[in-house]
């Protein structure tokens, strides 16, 4: 029976159109998804609890409006869904202390996470919270088995490495060959009924903050060439500078 | 083609619970993974994949509004999104939702004995067992009230005799609710695949609803065991209750349709180009996209008020009459201007248009087509019945 915690992230989704309006990113129009990794980490947490028994508790961090991430997870099965509360900006550092914190409180053994979230793109949460907690920590894993202990599966140089891992630990899982279970109507209406855990945690300062966002710069024009006299030119280009052959 | 996230000028979703804003992500996400890479070869094949069914079954959608006996028990409004969702992919796969929910579990529901709704229900429910509705006969279609389709008390069971045509889900289907005659009052009776004299051969060479089990119901001595009459009812209020809520989800279902063809449009308009610009940079072009947001628009906003009202109880049947006709209408033609749009490559099946206004075609005739609700509603302005020359 183990006391599993998913880390679950709101994100803006991956299809949405950024904007950046002054010099802060705009998303009050864009529509917020969980980071597609942390789809992952919530289906080897529920396999975990499958395997071994226990509870799934999906933890994020965020304000009232994060709440729809936790339901998205309670509709596709976790047991319990709690929130740190914070409208605030914060850094790496200071979420992960938060984090840590909660999982502590809430006697956390495993922790699963998404390898990065989909919008900052840093994955430092993961082995960030297992250094603060001092636990073991894998990251990219593709696969885990629960049989005796836990053994995960992650890239290695030239392959991939099969690794046991003591508990408590912290997993960050990557898209491996899994298929993530879908939400039912019943797991929606369970959703519906759940009561979101709020938690109050004194954040610590940030010791980095962000000055201004910008739009990535525009892509340069492509070049065209014509007849087959440019093609000898076109395939040095495309080895030499594209480094596509 | 640029990810759909669906047409809502009105903010519609504002108006919507947060369970049923989960429903439709949850059938929209479905619907693009699992029906869209699939969908033309299904047409091409001509079959519903039995994957569909599973899978519809274990999302819970089946039966939506319906209460207890492990029915969803949802909202008409989530029910009417669930159909829009399942048919932007395809109306076939939202006919079969709608045949299974509301043609053969809601009559079974609103007029079974205990005993039908158990036994049958839970496993409708979960897509084990799949439902057809026999109404129309090869004579007897907008008329149905003439059907010759009769059932004979004889003492221990009742012998059917007689055929229905255009059945949904016909061949496959494990349970059939089937309209026929007794001492000249029509009564559902529920027939089981497998009975003695019934048959179910599917119809074939259809160009419309072409991932759509079509059939006919053969009825030859068919011997029906007495418990599986429906006692809840008598005449045609009977088939035209079911109707009724499949014409509710038809309005909502069009809209889909409607919105996969608005946007493949929209998509391929701005991607297309013609003389040196896109061709949604055009006067004309952009003409026909505000005409098809506009329609979209008015036929969303009238589908959500008539979902409302079905939850509150409000409704009367003419307002559903209005919805089908009107988003049907509207989505089979924004489906020919989109092919339109679309120019030659239009009719190919790399995009969704022409399969959209060919599948239209068959649901802007089934559930009372089109002229058939036109007169409804004129008998309700009027008080004055059209169907028929007698006044």
């Amino acid at each position: 029976m183990s006391n599993i915690v998913v880390l679950v992230k709101q994100v803006p989704d991956t299809n949405a159109k950024i904007v950046v309006s002054g010099d802060r990113v705009d998303l009050s129009a864009v529509k917020k998804v969980m980071s597609p990794y942390d789809e992952f980490a919530v289906e080897t947490a529920l396999k975990h609890r499958e395997a071994n028994g226990g509870e799934v508790t999906a933890l994020t961090l965020g304000g009232a409006g994060a709440d729809k991430v936790l339901k998205d997870a309670k509709a596709i099965g976790v047991d319990h869904i709690v929130r740190i509360d914070t409208e605030d900006e914060h850094d790496s550092n200071a979420l992960q202390s938060a984090l840590a914190t909660v999982l502590t409180e809430i006697g956390a053994e495993v922790v699963y996470c998404g390898k990065s979230a989909a919008d900052t793109g840093a994955g430092s949460t993961g082995p960030g919270i297992a250094e603060r907690l001092g636990w073991a920590s894998v990251s990219n894993v593709i696969s885990v088995a629960f049989e005796s202990g836990l053994t995960v599966i992650a890239p290695s140089e030239g392959g991939n490495a099969r690794i046991s891992v003591p508990l408590p630990a912290v997993i960050s899982c990557d898209k491996g060959d899994m298929k993530v279970r879908k939400p039912n109507v019943k797991g929606i209406m369970q959703a519906k009924k759940a009561k979101v855990e709020v938690k109050t945690v004194a954040m610590q300062g940030s010791t980095v903050s962000v000055v201004a966002h910008s739009m990535p710069p525009a892509k340069p024009a492509g070049k065209s060439y014509e007849g087959g006299a440019a093609a000898a030119e076109v395939a040095r280009l495309l080895r030499d500078e594209a480094n596509v052959i | 083609m640029e990810p759909y996230e669906g047409v809502d000028f009105y903010d519609i979703e504002s108006l919507l619970t947060e369970e049923e804003i989960m429903i439709r992500d949850m059938v929209r996400d479905w619907v693009d993974e699992e029906v869209l890479p699939k969908i033309e070869h299904a047409c091409a094949e001509g079959v519903f994949l039995d994957e569909w069914r599973v899978a519809l079954g274990e999302m819970g959608v089946l039966g939506a509004p319906l209460k207890g006996y492990g029915c969803p028990g949802l909202s008409y409004v989530a029910y009417g999104l669930i159909c829009q969702e399942l048919e932007r992919g395809d109306s076939g796969l939202r006919s079969f939702a709608s045949v299974q929910g509301s043609l053969a579990m809601y009559p079974i529901w609103d007029f079974g004995t205990e005993e039908q709704k158990n036994h049958y229900l839970p496993k409708m429910t979960s897509g084990e067992w799949i439902g057809c509705f026999g109404l129309t006969e090869p004579d007897y279609g907008s008329n149905p009230g003439d059907m010759i389709t009769k059932a004979e008390d004889m003492g221990d069971h009742y012998l059917l005799n007689g055929a229905k045509m255009w059945i949904t889900n016909g061949t496959i289907a494990d349970v059939a609710v089937v309209w026929a005659k007794l001492d000249g009052v029509i009564r559902g009776f529920i027939v089981e695949k497998g009975d003695e004299g019934f048959s179910a051969p599917e119809m074939k060479g259809k160009h419309s609803l072409k991932a759509s089990v079509t059939s006919e119901l053969v009825f030859q001595d068919c011997k029906i065991p007495k418990d599986r009459m429906l006692p809840g009812v008598k005449g045609l209020r009977g088939p035209f209750s079911c109707l009724n809520n499949a014409r509710f989800g038809i309005s909502w279902g069009a809209l889909g349709a409607a919105m996969a063809c608005f946007h493949s449009a929209k998509t391929y308009s701005l991607s297309r180009i013609q003389f040196d610009h896109p061709i949604a940079s055009y006067q004309l072009v952009q003409n026909k996209l505000a005409w098809m947001l506009r329609e979209i628009t008015k036929g969303q906003l009238l589908a959500y008020h008539l979902g409302r009202k079905k939850d509150d109880g409000t409704w009367f049947n003419e307002q559903i009459s209005l919805a089908k006709m009107n988003n049907v209408d509207i989505a089979l033609e924004i489906a020919r201007v989109a092919r339109d749009i679309h120019g030659a490559n239009g009719v190919l099946d790399e995009y969704p248009v022409m399969r959209h206004m060919a599948n239209l075609e068959s649901v802007k005739t089934y559930e009372g087509t089109h002229d058939i609700h036109n007169l409804i509603i004129g008998r309700y302005i009027t008080g004055i019945q059209a169907f028929t020359r007698t006044v």
